[in-house]
């Protein structure tokens, strides 16, 4: 039955994320990014609620509440600070991944320390991109060697959320340099390991809390248990980790987009010109109108591909939703955030208001996970019936690098 | 708890209307199109249908008060079946919809405002039309004022047990063949909408005529006509409401209620005749480009397409949304006005991107004749019932404080 009404558990958790979001992120939002992470105190106040770990299943060490309940947790986080989620340990990319790769015994061990009291400081990382296209074949260029007892992985990788924070990367390399990207592993590195080196911390254009930074690998060696198998499906765990990655990426967008939204009709409301609100100008108010339309559209395609993903709908159809919500919130986003800088006029460029930064924030967050472009190549795959490649569908670094 | 999924009922309903628009509809949707008219015997078939499968919450509602003994507060699905329903319906055939025989658009204003005696009168005619069919329509357009409603110049005058009406009213769905029409007037165009008065005019009323039926570019299947009163003499018993209905403004807002509700069933026709547009380009593609190998245009045309679909989709979204509001008895004259103004834009973006992917095919009145007719229909989904300029005012003046008018 169609019906667009959360849980009155979905309501209360929503509502007391947005009183978190409202009281501990906004007022500090500058001030995180100026530090570059999220306070200490921040980090343990949202752990202590419960946040980082809400969607990860019971058997995990979580709440079992679902994709449904996490995109309406971190779209409240968002609308707070949408910097701050990537900055906060939790519902990212590190946890999506290890749910969808690693076998349950795995995953408790992994996922165990997010969930103690001291999961506050405890960070995980995805180490996917690389800085460079492979030119010499298809695939990655970070290789893992099979040696006895384990593997030994070398290489470079890039736009690493958390990188320097991590205490375990997910590194994914070649492990058969013939197959092109269907010759790919991941691999669980610890952050002790001799042969890892955290090479650097990326600066970036905005979201400065998150922690985007590269790693290299010489000769790092792993155990054989360190490898997770996607469950016997390696490249389709690998597209449903992204597509549920990129779909909380979707969500954050959302919170930026009626953030940005909010701000700019406030403004328009307050700001006079010509003797009268300028939100009072067809022009402005029209540009208002097709900007919460956005939000809101945008909003509605991340709950239902939450909904599906949940309720266990046919993979090729939560994909197809996914993509969709995806490439609409990314678009979404951007659209909002630079209608709320141009409506602010020479204000909105200064850093005395908040929009310059939201602005920043959501190209660069159309670029976490996989990006508008491809999901639309997913989306067209699958509803062109198309078989879903990994080099067609992921987002490899031979089409646009994305930061995970 | 959120939920996408259509209840046993709306997958019925669909499955059905989209059985029927495939394999009945959808062969002889061109040369309704041609004739410029839907066969009769058809719109019969359709209706009779609709008779038998009614029951509780069906959306073919009882044109008079709707099921008896119903709780007003209790939520209801009639709204979202409806969507439903005209999604499909209008995937198959855009005229349909706008053809179907009973009140149309007049029904909503008697139903909210009219008299019981009105409202019986009114209604009754369509009780059993097994052996003739009959429509209503809504007369509010003049050549002069249009989504500017407050400037309507068909004026009103009391006469004994009458009132002496003069004017014309263009644009009229339905109009030429409707048996009443709610025609809007003024009893004096200074007093602005505190002056408008809503009649039920009959076919055969002295001095009503019915005008030009006019050449349209899409949606040629469906009657729009031009109604003309010339000192048209209509009882008094026809006012809409009665007396008293106007002593306050309601009388007026009456008028732009009958919106709030329809708004979301066009956007929801929109969706369906965009969809129509996508599925025939993803349809076109599978078959006519060469998919899966790195040819730079396969990206190109697969960016398209899923762009096209995904507008679409965040337009059902909002759509959903409305009429789900709707059924809840919750206000949703934004998110009414929201679902209609994306709803038109995106069906009509889809539906030039299909000609476009599709090529010089895409413009034939033979070999993809549906795509080229799509086209003509889509455009008048972004200006009937309020163009998307009317509806961004209706969305601004809900977000903005203390917008009364620009």
């Amino acid at each position: 039955m169609i019906s667009f009404e959360p849980t009155e558990d979905q309501k209360l958790i929503a509502g007391t994320v947005a009183d978190f979001a409202k009281s501990s992120l906004t007022p500090r939002a500058r001030e995180f990014e100026k530090a570059q992470a999220v306070a200490s105190e921040t980090r343990r106040a949202a752990h202590e609620m419960g946040l980082s770990m809400a969607a990860v299943p019971e058997a995990f060490g979580g709440q079992g509440l679902g994709l449904s309940t996490a995109v309406m947790v971190n779209e409240e986080l968002a609308y707070g600070d949408p910097a701050a989620p990537f900055g906060l340990p939790g519902f990212g990319s590190y946890l999506l991944a290890v749910q969808e790769l690693a076998t349950d015994e795995q995953a408790k061990a992994l996922l165990a320390p997010f969930a103690d009291p001291a999961g506050y400081d405890t960070f995980g990382a995805v180490a996917w991109s690389e800085r460079k296209p492979n030119r010499q074949r298809a695939g990655f260029a970070t290789t893992a060697k099979a040696v006895p007892g384990g593997f030994e992985l070398t290489g470079a990788k890039a736009f690493v959320g958390n990188a320097d924070l991590a205490k375990s990367i997910l590194v994914f390399a070649q492990v058969d340099t013939e197959a092109g990207w269907n010759g790919l592993g991941a691999f669980v590195v610890a952050k002790g390991n001799p042969g890892l080196r955290i090479t650097g911390r990326h600066k970036t254009l905005g979201l400065d809390c998150g922690h985007f930074g590269e790693l290299s690998l010489e000769s790092a060696k792993v155990a054989a248990s360190d490898r997770l198998e996607g469950r016997g499906d390696f490249a389709n765990a690998c597209i449903r980790f992204f597509a549920k990655y990129s779909l909380i990426v979707a969500a954050r967008q959302v919170g930026l987009a009626r953030q940005a939204f909010d701000v700019a009709r406030e403004y328009c409301d307050i700001r006079k010109a010509f003797g009268k609100p300028i939100g009072h100008f067809q022009a402005v108010a029209f540009t208002l109108a097709d900007r919460h339309m956005d939000a809101e559209s945008a909003r509605e395609l991340v709950r239902r591909a939450a909904w599906a993903w949940d309720a266990g709908k046919d993979p090729s159809q939560c994909l197809l939703f996914t993509a969709q919500a995806v490439a609409h919130a990314h678009q979404v986003a951007m659209r909002c955030a630079d209608d709320a800088v141009q409506l602010h006029g020479g204000a909105g460029f200064m850093r005395d208001v908040i929009v310059e930064k939201l602005m920043r924030d959501a190209k660069q967050m159309a670029l976490a996970g996989a990006t508008a472009e491809q999901m639309d190549q997913l989306a067209a795959a699958v509803e062109l019936g198309i078989p879903l490649d990994p080099a067609l569908v992921l987002p490899t670094t031979e089409t646009q690098a994305v930061l995970t | 708890m959120i939920d996408f999924e259509l209840n046993t009922q709306q997958r019925m309903l669909k499955e059905a209307l989209h059985d029927m628009g495939k394999n009945v509809i959808r062969p002889q949707s061109l040369g309704w199109d041609r004739q410029k008219s839907i066969d009769l015997d058809f719109l019969r078939n359709f209706y009779m249908m609709s008779q038998a499968l009614r029951g509780e919450n069906n959306p073919m509602e009882d044109f008079n008060e709707g099921p008896k003994n119903r709780d007003p507060n209790k939520p209801v699905q009639t709204n979202r079946t409806a969507a439903v329903g005209a999604e499909e319906l209008a995937w198959a055939d855009a005229s349909i919809m706008l053809s179907l025989p009973g009140p149309g658009l007049g029904g909503p204003p008697v139903r909210a405002t009219g008299t019981p005696e009105q409202k019986e009168r009114f209604f009754s005619i369509f009780r059993d039309m097994t052996a003739e069919l009959r429509w209503g329509a809504y007369g509010l357009t003049e050549p002069g004022a249009g989504s500017d409603v407050a400037a309507i110049r068909t004026t009103c005058r009391r006469d004994g047990d009458h009132y002496i009406l003069n004017g014309r009213k263009c644009y009229i769905t339905m109009g030429g063949r409707a048996s009443w029409v709610v025609i809007f007037a003024t009893i004096d165009p200074a007093l602005g909408r505190a002056g408008h008065r809503a009649f039920v005019v009959e076919k055969g009323t002295p001095g009503f005529f019915v005008g030009k039926i006019e050449e349209k570019m899409g949606l040629r299947a469906n009657e729009t006509a031009e109604l003309v009163l010339e000192d048209c003499k209509v009882s008094a018993m026809n006012l809409l409401g009665g007396e008293e209905k106007y002593q306050t403004k309601e009388g007026f807002m009456t008028a732009m209620k009958t919106f709030d509700n329809t708004r979301p069933l066009v956007a929801a026709m929109a969706c369906g005749i965009g969809r129509a547009a996508y599925e025939y380009a993803r349809d076109f593609v599978k078959e006519n480009y060469v998919l899966g190998r790195p040819i730079p245009r396969y990206s190109a045309i697969a960016e398209r397409l899923a762009r096209m679909n995904r507008q679409l989709e965040a337009a059902r979204m909002l759509t959903w949304k409305a009429v789900w509001m709707a059924d809840q008895h919750l206000p949703n004259a934004k998110e009414a006005s929201m679902s209609k103004a994306l709803a038109g834009q995106a069906a009509i973006a889809a539906c030039i991107e299909a000609i476009e992917i599709c090529g010089a095919h895409g413009s034939l009145t033979e070999d993809h004749a549906l795509l080229e007719k799509w086209f003509r229909d889509i455009k008048v989904y972004d200006i009937f019932e309020g163009t998307g300029q009317i509806q961004r005012i209706v969305i601004s003046k809900r977000l903005l404080s203390d917008l009364k008018a620009f």
